[in-house]
């Protein structure tokens, strides 16, 4: 309930803010992120060098896809919490069909992005026009895929992934000009990022996501198609997720629970990138930071050997603070 | 009422918030058996100072007494303890849950550790009673019209068996009628000693109750005076700084042009039998009690909830738009009555919510700030209608009401409507931010465009439209030119004789 | 009466009974699965006892979640305090008799203290309460894993009675479910603080201004949650004589008790719902997971058909509503 009062007119409606405020106006996600690299570089020293960094980001990519992926369900006001399975379905059901044979590669893919356009239009048909909310209709999903996942394989992974399915999460070039080594899940991940933010930052679709999160009654008053804007947003978020479960077969391997737990990880991330939940507020940029952040931060507590069960209560520890560092900010600056 | 010290007294209180000193030093008093009336543009602090009173806000500096003892309240519950009740200017009513349940909020009764609901029932039922209600008290709140929750809210103020009542704004949703009701209601209640404050924007309330006017400006007290050493137009101007004359704008010379929206045997679950024609250069009103169909037919107008039976025309084409995108697509645009519901994006920029309605239309994949958006022309616009911000890039919820308003109708400019409907134009919208919107309402329309106001601000429509359609019951009943009688208008509104009516409204 | 009021009205259809429909469906789906699979003897008072006994686990967990998805808030965090609480009994036990109590003591004020900073994060630093509890709930399941890899200790005998004992052919956790249903109930409808919880769910702006402490009572619903796990968590551990910390996990109860909350007719937005649609919504988990058993559906066809079930029951009542949904 914040009282509001007509500021006095100014001769210009623009204001510059001094150097330092803006410092002090730059998303937290940022500083936890270069503090967390600082830590990991002070740690380990070959983390300076070319195969410490590219390692570092051919495994963050699939977080970081998968947040700036989510990111468009997040900021339209929902939640997709069916991501993490869809990858576990896209590693198993690629594993099943390809069965180690490299000619089957090309179309088994074209066939999880299909899946992952089903699942998400259904989602997005489901929360849009039976006005299921987003949690109750991903979460139903998320149990859904994960029994078809278990039920396909019989409760065990079949099948091998071949190299050339491989080489998306494991290929790495050297040698090139000016870089040493540049893995290919890296250009995926520059590529996908790239995209994702034209269609957030560059279009109307944009734009109408962050009002219709916002204010839904509004938006469609004003001629948004609320409907279709949110379908779209969890397409977006699942062929994300597809992207991400490509690549994360590739070095990961093939399991049962590949993806569990990842859904809950992205969210975590695009918190932390400075996005709102319920909606009306997030970049792909933030969600990006945030989603490296994350990954810094479990890179760094593998460095330090803490044993994998603490590194979630860090996660855990991570996400609070974060968050409540953000709406602190907020309340505070009220901006 | 005697000249004995005051019920309670706030003292140079502060209070500031990012940005903004709502309250800058501010003193107020008001003794037992006072109607002490609160004046003020939006933005004032009315509602602050009344918020720190009610525990709602911690004052910065300043200090506040309650029958002489200084008292310090941290939260809602210690200033109710204390015998102060607040009817807020939001209505905060609980719509799962029934009318005794809404009034005992906070207070329910107990018997051998049950809540008593018999006692809830039949307290409700008598408090009701006081304000000639016949509102069933296990009827759930969502069943309610406004009016009728407006009454449900007053009898939760009462309930408490107040000391202090403070009023903010407690007609705004009432139509004359109930109206006439409550001010009867507030003299019982200063007959009974109980000290009220009364904050309203509508002078004849004002002065048909109060005891004492407060103004206050920009954060300040500027005046006190006895009512009866003062008039409305001092008030105004004191809230305002110039005089009530050139407040509506001058109606045009010429006689409008063609037909620009014209409505034949429209009709929905709510309306019947609209006929209705506004021309181009006219600004045509729409009156009546709460409840009418005012706000239904705005909405079936640009096909938000359409129509379902009739026929429509929009300048010469024939279309009845089954849908809000068919009706911008054809030329119009809604203003809605409550902007923060329907109207803002508010963690928005004034920008973005200023090219909300030219990207509802445009297509997904064209640039957001590009050509076809008319990103270019926004500020222009914006800055036209004078809509008061830090910058453009400023989130549109730390705007005043008045500026959220006006960016909400440059929206609309942005898309060159043929007609613009407004839902209660200047609801919640300061003096000074009324009259300009009235000039961009009479510029657009002697444009060569149409404009259709629902209105429930009497002498907003009958200062500022050149015709009123007055409705009852989800028909019209009649129309009347621009600047007829009140009276008039309320005969038809109510169906009542004119005498009869007016004897409510006098003292 | 005014047209919009009037049209309103005749427009407004009678309050679905939520729960009643559930149960139905519930009867209706066994007794025709058991009767078209021949497995009648199915539908004797073992065969019901035996459905209910199923979902007891799930029935106590949300239980607690309806209290603060009523409240406006969530718990993501009861699936890891139910292994801790699983854990930390048969740990601090260790087979000894004269450790029960104590150790039911310790679960319980663990559990309080947990909701207490699941509501103090909440209410006072203002944070998301499915980030909150999330943090929580990871932070819980780290420090468990770390110390514990695998069953830790034993629960006595006598403690087992818990999960074991009868009275007649009802086995002592339905009494306890039923029993617990009926306390949650009669809070919730008879007393100022369920009174105040609604209010506080259904419009935190005008509870608080009606002068009620909402932070108090939304910490009081994580509370009465994080009790209800940790029950569940000490039941569990009776049931399993022993306690692992993936208990909570593969029971999946957080997702599953906020759907069994709202297929009972509980909002996520809060203000509205109530413990016997809970139930109805648990009863109906129960009875399809022992029709689909009877049907001999494998374990992972069930998983697809639960997330069906999900989405379908929701959908159900929930396209009525009107305007947009998140």
């Amino acid at each position: 309930m914040i009282e509001t009062t007509e500021p006095r007119p100014r001769t210009t409606p623009r204001v510059v803010p001094s150097p330092l405020r803006r410092l002090a106006a730059i998303r937290p996600a940022y500083w936890v992120l270069i503090a967390l690299l600082v830590a990991i570089a002070a740690t380990s020293p070959a983390f300076l060098e070319p195969q410490g960094y590219m390692n570092f980001l051919r495994r963050a990519a699939p977080l970081v896809i998968l947040a700036a992926g989510q990111l468009f369900v997040i900021v339209a006001g929902g939640f997709d919490l069916s991501v993490g399975s869809l990858i576990t379905l896209v590693v198993m059901a690629s594993s099943l069909l390809i069965q180690g044979d490299p000619a089957q590669t090309w179309w088994v893919i074209a066939l999880v992005y299909g899946i992952g356009l089903a699942v998400g239009l259904f989602n997005g048909l489901v929360v849009s026009w039976l006005k299921v909310p987003s949690i109750i209709t991903t979460l139903g999903m998320l149990l859904a895929l994960k029994g078809i996942a278990l039920a396909w394989s019989g409760g065990s992974p079949q099948g091998y992934l071949p190299d050339n399915f491989r080489d998306f999460g494991r290929l790495t070039w050297r040698g090139l000009p000016g870089i040493d080594l540049l893995p290919l899940a890296v250009v995926v991940m520059v590529a996908a990022v790239a995209l994702l933010w034209w269609l957030m930052h560059g279009t109307v679709l944009g734009r109408l996501l962050l009002a219709v999160g916002d204010n839904p009654r509004a938006a469609e008053l004003a001629g948004a198609r609320v409907r279709l804007v949110r379908t779209i947003a969890f397409v977006v978020s699942a062929l994300s997720a597809v992207t991400a479960g490509i690549l994360l077969g590739g070095f990961a391997g093939v399991s049962t629970n590949v993806g569990d737990g990842y859904e809950l990880q992205a969210i975590a991330a695009i918190v932390i990138g400075g996005a709102q939940l319920l909606g009306g507020r997030g970049t792909v940029p933030g969600a990006v930071a945030g989603a490296l952040s994350l990954s810094a931060l479990f890179t760094l507590l593998n460095l330090i050997g803490l044993p994998k069960p603490l590194r979630d209560a860090a996660q855990g520890l991570i996400l609070i603070v974060a968050v409540g560092w953000s709406v602190r900010r907020r309340r505070r600056g009220g901006a | 009422m005697t000249g004995a010290a005051p019920r309670f007294e706030m003292r140079g209180i502060r209070k500031a918030f990012p940005g903004v000193m709502a309250l800058d030093g501010v003193s107020f008093a008001c003794r037992a058996g006072e109607i002490h009336a609160l004046c003020g543009e939006n933005g004032a602090g009315k509602s602050t100072l009344m918020k720190v009173l009610g525990g709602v806000y911690a004052p910065d500096a300043g200090e506040i007494l309650v029958d002489g003892a200084a008292a310090r309240f941290a939260h809602p519950a210690a200033a109710r303890a204390a015998g102060i009740s607040i009817i807020h200017q939001e209505l905060s009513l609980l719509p799962d849950r029934t009318v005794a349940e809404n009034i005992h909020l906070g207070i329910e009764p107990v018997r051998r550790f049950r809540l008593d609901r018999a006692a809830m029932r039949a307290g409700a039922r008598s408090l009701l009673a006081r304000l000639s209600s016949e509102i069933d008290p296990d009827a759930p709140a969502r069943d309610l019209t406004i009016a009728e929750q407006q009454t449900v809210e007053i009898a939760k103020a009462l309930a408490v068996d107040a000391r202090i009542l403070v009023m903010d704004e407690p007609t705004a949703a009432l139509d004359d009628v109930e109206a006439a009701r409550l001010l009867q209601l507030v003299r019982g209640l200063k007959d009974a000693g109980v000290a009220v404050v009364y904050i309203s924007h509508r002078m004849p309330e004002v002065f048909a109750i109060a005891d004492t006017v407060t103004v206050l400006k920009d954060g300040r007290h500027v005046a006190t005076r006895p009512r009866a050493e003062t008039e409305a137009d001092e008030v105004v101007r004191l809230m305002v700084g110039r005089p009530l004359s050139d407040y509506y704008p001058p109606r045009p010379a010429e006689p409008p042009g063609d037909p620009v929206l014209r409505v034949e045997g429209g009709g929905n679950a709510v309306l019947a039998d609209i006929d209705l024609m506004v021309r181009r250069g006219e600004i045509v009103a729409v009156a009546g009690l709460e409840g009418s169909g005012k706000t239904a037919l705005a909405r079936a107008v640009v096909g938000a909830d359409p129509f379902l039976t009739g026929r429509m025309w929009i300048g010469a084409e024939e279309e009845r738009p089954t849908s809000i995108r068919v009706g911008i697509a054809h030329g119009l645009g809604l203003v809605p009555e409550d902007r923060k519901r329907d109207g803002l994006a508010l963690m928005q920029s004034v920008r973005d919510n200023g090219l909300l309605a030219r990207r509802g239309l445009a297509g997904l994949l064209a640039r957001p700030l590009g050509h076809a958006v008319g990103a270019d022309a926004i500020d222009g616009i914006l800055a036209a209608v004078d809509v008061r911000a830090v910058s453009w890039e400023q989130e549109i919820r730390l705007l005043s009401g008045g500026n959220q308003q006006k960016a909400i109708l440059a929206r609309w400019l942005a898309c060159d409507p043929q007609l613009l409907v407004f839902a209660e134009p200047t609801r919640g919208v300061d003096v000074a931010a009324k009259a300009a919107i009235y000039r961009l309402m009479r510029d657009f329309a002697g444009r060569g465009r149409g404009i259709l106001v629902a209105t429930s601000d009497l002498p907003e429509a009958l200062g500022l439209a050149d015709r009123i359609l007055v409705m009852r019951a989800g028909r019209i009943v009649g129309e009347r030119p621009g600047g007829a009688t009140e009276e008039e208008v309320m005969a038809l509104a109510t169906g009542h004789r004119s005498d009869a009516v007016a004897a409510l409204g006098a003292a | 009466m005014s047209a919009i009021a009037a049209a309103g009205r005749s427009r407004r259809r009678a309050e679905l009974p939520v729960p009643a429909i559930l149960i139905a469906a519930s009867v209706t789906g066994f007794t025709v699965t058991a009767l078209a699979t021949g497995q009648s003897a199915q539908l004797s008072a073992d065969g019901v006892i035996a459905v209910l006994e199923r979902v007891v686990a799930l029935g106590l967990v949300a239980l607690g979640q309806t209290f603060v998805i009523l409240a406006r808030s969530i718990d993501l965090s009861v699936a890891n305090l139910v292994s801790v609480g699983a854990v930390m009994a048969s740990w601090l036990m260790q087979g000894d008799p004269a450790m029960m109590l104590p150790a039911v003591a310790a679960v319980l004020a663990i559990s309080a203290v947990v909701g207490a900073i699941n509501g103090l994060l909440v209410t006072r630093f203002e944070i998301n309460p499915l980030i909150a509890t999330l943090g929580v709930g990871l932070v819980l399941q780290g420090l468990l894993s770390a110390s514990f890899q695998n069953f830790a200790g034993a629960v006595p005998e006598s403690f087992q009675v818990l999960a074991y004992g009868q009275v007649g052919p009802v086995p002592y956790p339905v009494i306890g479910l039923f029993v617990l249903a009926g306390c949650a109930a009669f809070v919730l409808r008879s007393t100022r603080f369920g009174a105040h919880l609604y209010a506080t769910g259904g419009n935190p702006d005008g509870a608080r201004l009606a002068g009620i402490r909402t932070h108090r009572v939304t910490l009081a619903a994580h509370v009465i949650c994080s009790l209800a796990a940790g029950l569940t968590g000490l039941y569990l551990a009776s049931r399993l004589r022993s306690g692992a910390p993936w208990v909570g996990r593969d029971g999946i109860y957080d997702l599953e008790s906020i759907a069994v909350v709202v297929i009972g007719g509980t909002i996520l937005a809060g203000g509205r719902g109530g413990v016997w649609g809970t139930l109805a919504g648990v009863i109906l988990f129960g009875a399809l997971d022992a029709a689909f058993t009877m049907i001999g559906i494998d374990a992972f066809v069930k998983q697809v058909l639960r997330g069906g079930i999900v989405i379908a029951a929701v959908a159900a009542y929930a396209y009525r509503t009107k305007g947009h949904v998140a």
